[in-house]
C-alpha cells in the first residue's frame, strides 16, 4: 500500500472516529516510517495522536512512547496529551497509580470531561463500580448532553442487572438523540429484558417506523440489519402478549391494538427475511422453525 | 473653467507629501500593529470555571432538550414525566444554583458586578484592553494637532458636496476651499476608521488593532459576556419551570398509535382508517 491512500484511510478513520486498531497501526507505521509526518503538516499532531492510541490498543508500546514523546515535546503541558499519557500508564501500570494520576490532574482542572471520563472508565474497570456510577452520574448531571456517558452509565446499570435505571438513562439518551434508531432499539430491548412488555414491543415498533420512513414501498423490501433484530423483537413480544394479555407494564403502556395483525406482520416479514436462505443454513431452519410454531 | 482655476491655484509643497502625510499614515498602521501584540500579551488566558458554576450556566439545557421534542417526543410518558418533574422541583429548590439554594426569604438582589471577584476580573481586562486603545490615539491627536494643525494635506481625486466640508477640512476654517482638499486632522480620522481593512489584511481576521471597534463597545472589548449583565439564574430556572409545564402539556409520545403507522405503512389497514 501507498503512502497517499494510507494517508487517505486514516484521515476518514479520524474523521468517523473508527477505532480500527490494528489497520490503522499498520498504516500509520508505514507513515510514520515513509516520513509522512512532514507532510501532513499541522494535521500530523492529530495523526500521532491516532497512532498513539492504536499502538497502545495493539499493544506496541514502543511506537506508542515514540509518537507520544513527539507530542510532548510540541504541546508541553496540553491536556490532550496528559490525557494520552495518561491511557498509557494505564497500561503497565497499576489501576491505582493511574487513577492518583487522573486525580492530581481533576485536582489542576476540575472540568476536564476527558480526564473525568478516563477516571471513571479505571473505575469500573477496577470494580469499585459504585464510586464510578457517582462520579457519571455527577458529570451527566454537569454536561447534560454527554450522549456517550449516558450510553456508558446505561451499560454499568445493565451489568448490573439493574434494568429500570438502565431505561431511564437510555431515555436520556434517546432525547439527545432521537433521530438514531439504534438508541431506541438498546431501549427496546433493555425495556424487554426488564419485563417491561408492551413498552419494548412499543419501542421495537418505533424503531421499524424510524427506519423505513423513507422508503416508498417497505413491504417489497427485505428488512436487513438491525431491522431484522427490530422484527424479531417484535414477533418475541407479540406472542407473549397474545398468551397473555395482562402482562405488567411498570411504565404503564397500553397493549398496542391490532396485536394480532401486528404478530402476522412479524411473521411474514421474517419469514422473507429467512425463507430465501439455503437449506443448509442452520440458524435460518431454526427461526422459520420458531416461527411456525406460533 | 472657475473651478479649474481653483484647483490649479492652489500647489502643495512635496515635501508635506513626504514628511506629513506619509508618516501620519505610517505611525497610524504601526500604532495598530503594536496594539494587537499588547493586547494579546495582556489578553489573560479565560479563567477556569469551577464544576458548580458549569452546572449552573448548563441548567437550562436539561429542560431545553426535553422541551425540544415534547410534542412528538422519544420518550414514554411516565419517562417524561419523571423527568420533568424532577426538573421542576430541582429548579424550585435551586439545587443548581452555584452558591446552593437561596436562604430563606431574603429578595433576590441582582448580584453586585463589583463584589464579585470574577466579574471583577473580566472588568479590569477590559479596562486595560481600553487603555491600550485609547492613549496612543489621544498621543497621536494630540502629535498632529500641535505640529501640524493647519495642514492642506492631499487633495481627492473626485469632487464632493459642501456637506462634506466638515469632515474632510476639520481644523482649517476656510469657508471657500474646494471640499476636495483634506485637512490633517482629517486625514487622521479617515484613517482612524477606514485602516480596518489593511489590518485584516496584515494581521487576519481577529485582529485586535481596529480602534474604531472598541469605540463602540466600551468595557466589553475582549471579554465575551458583558460582567455588568451577570445573570440571575435563579429567576431563569424558576421562569423556565413554567415552560417545562407548558411542554408536558403539549406531550405526547412518538410511540402513542405506532403500530397504525406500521400497519399501514406495510398495507395491513386500508390507508384511509
Amino acid at each position: 500500500m501507498d503512502l497517499p491512500s494510507a494517508l487517505q484511510k486514516l484521515s476518514i478513520y479520524r474523521s468517523r472516529n473508527t477505532r480500527a486498531s490494528q489497520e490503522t497501526f499498520d498504516k500509520g507505521l508505514l507513515v510514520l516510517k515513509g516520513n509522512g509526518l512532514k507532510k501532513l503538516g499541522d494535521e500530523g499532531w492529530a495523526f500521532l495522536e491516532q497512532l498513539a492510541l492504536a499502538a497502545i490498543d495493539v499493544g506496541r508500546l514502543d511506537i506508542a512512547d515514540r509518537c507520544l514523546q513527539l507530542l510532548t515535546e510540541k504541546f508541553p503541558g496540553s491536556p490532550r496529551v496528559d490525557c494520552l499519557n495518561g491511557i498509557r500508564k494505564e497500561v503497565t501500570e497499576s489501576p491505582e497509580a493511574a487513577l492518583a494520576y487522573y486525580n492530581q490532574l481533576l485536582e489542576a482542572d476540575p472540568v476536564n470531561v476527558a480526564f473525568w471520563k478516563r477516571k471513571i472508565s479505571v473505575l469500573r474497570r477496577i470494580g469499585r463500580i459504585d464510586e464510578a456510577v457517582d462520579e457519571l452520574i455527577e458529570l451527566l448531571d454537569t454536561f447534560y448532553t454527554d450522549v456517550e456517558g449516558w450510553l456508558e452509565l446505561a451499560d454499568i446499570y445493565s451489568s448490573c442487572h439493574q434494568y429500570t435505571s438502565s431505561l431511564q438513562s437510555l431515555s436520556h439518551v434517546l432525547l439527545l438523540a432521537p433521530q438514531n434508531p439504534f438508541y431506541v432499539l438498546r431501549f427496546a430491548e433493555t425495556a424487554y429484558t426488564a419485563g417491561d412488555v408492551p413498552l419494548a414491543i412499543k419501542s421495537f415498533l418505533n424503531v421499524i417506523d424510524m427506519a423505513d420512513s423513507d422508503e416508498d414501498a417497505p413491504i417489497e423490501q427485505v428488512p436487513s440489519g438491525f431491522q431484522v433484530r427490530a422484527w424479531l423483537g417484535i414477533k418475541l413480544c407479540s406472542r407473549r402478549l397474545l398468551q397473555e394479555r395482562r402482562l405488567p407494564s411498570p411504565s404503564q403502556t397500553p397493549v398496542p391494538e391490532h396485536l394480532q395483525l401486528i404478530d402476522e406482520l412479524a411473521t411474514e416479514r421474517l419469514k422473507t427475511v429467512y425463507a430465501g436462505r439455503d437449506k443448509s443454513d442452520k440458524e435460518a431452519h431454526e427461526i422459520l422453525e420458531w416461527l411456525s410454531r406460533g | 473653467m472657475l473651478s479649474n482655476l481653483n484647483v490649479v491655484s492652489l500647489y502643495l509643497d512635496p515635501q508635506i507629501r513626504d514628511w506629513v502625510l506619509f508618516p501620519i499614515t505610517l505611525v497610524m498602521i504601526l500604532v495598530g500593529i503594536l496594539r494587537h501584540y499588547v493586547v494579546i500579551l495582556l489578553q489573560s488566558p479565560p479563567k477556569k470555571l469551577s464544576r458548580a458554576a458549569i452546572r449552573e450556566q448548563r441548567a437550562l439545557v436539561h429542560s431545553q432538550v426535553l422541551r425540544a421534542t415534547s410534542t412528538n417526543s422519544p420518550v414514554p410518558e411516565s419517562f417524561y414525566k419523571s423527568i420533568s418533574q424532577n426538573l421542576s422541583q430541582a429548579f424550585t429548590a435551586g439545587t443548581y444554583l452555584k452558591d446552593g439554594p437561596p436562604q430563606g426569604d431574603a429578595p433576590s438582589t441582582p448580584p453586585n458586578p463589583l463584589s464579585d471577584p470574577n466579574a471583577m476580573d473580566g472588568m479590569m481586562a477590559g479596562m486595560k484592553t481600553q487603555m491600550v486603545m485609547m492613549v496612543p490615539q489621544m498621543v497621536i491627536m494630540g502629535w498632529i494637532n500641535f505640529f501640524f494643525q493647519g495642514f492642506v494635506l492631499i487633495k481627492l481625486p473626485f469632487p464632493l458636496t459642501l456637506g462634506f466640508k466638515s469632515m474632510l477640512q476639520r481644523g482649517i476654517e476656510t469657508p471657500d476651499m474646494d471640499v476636495r482638499w483634506v485637512s490633517s486632522l482629517s486625514w487622521y480620522f479617515l484613517n482612524f476608521f477606514g485602516l480596518n481593512g489593511l489590518y485584516r489584511l496584515i494581521l487576519g481576521g481577529d485582529n485586535a488593532a481596529d480602534a474604531a471597534r472598541d469605540m463602540a463597545t466600551p468595557f466589553a472589548a475582549g471579554v465575551p459576556q458583558a460582567p455588568g449583565q451577570a445573570q440571575d439564574y435563579n429567576k431563569l430556572l424558576i421562569a423556565e419551570k413554567d415552560n417545562l409545564e407548558l411542554a408536558e402539556g403539549l406531550y405526547s409520545w412518538v410511540g402513542k398509535d405506532v403500530e397504525q403507522r406500521v400497519l399501514r405503512r406495510y398495507g395491513k389497514f386500508p390507508p384511509s382508517s
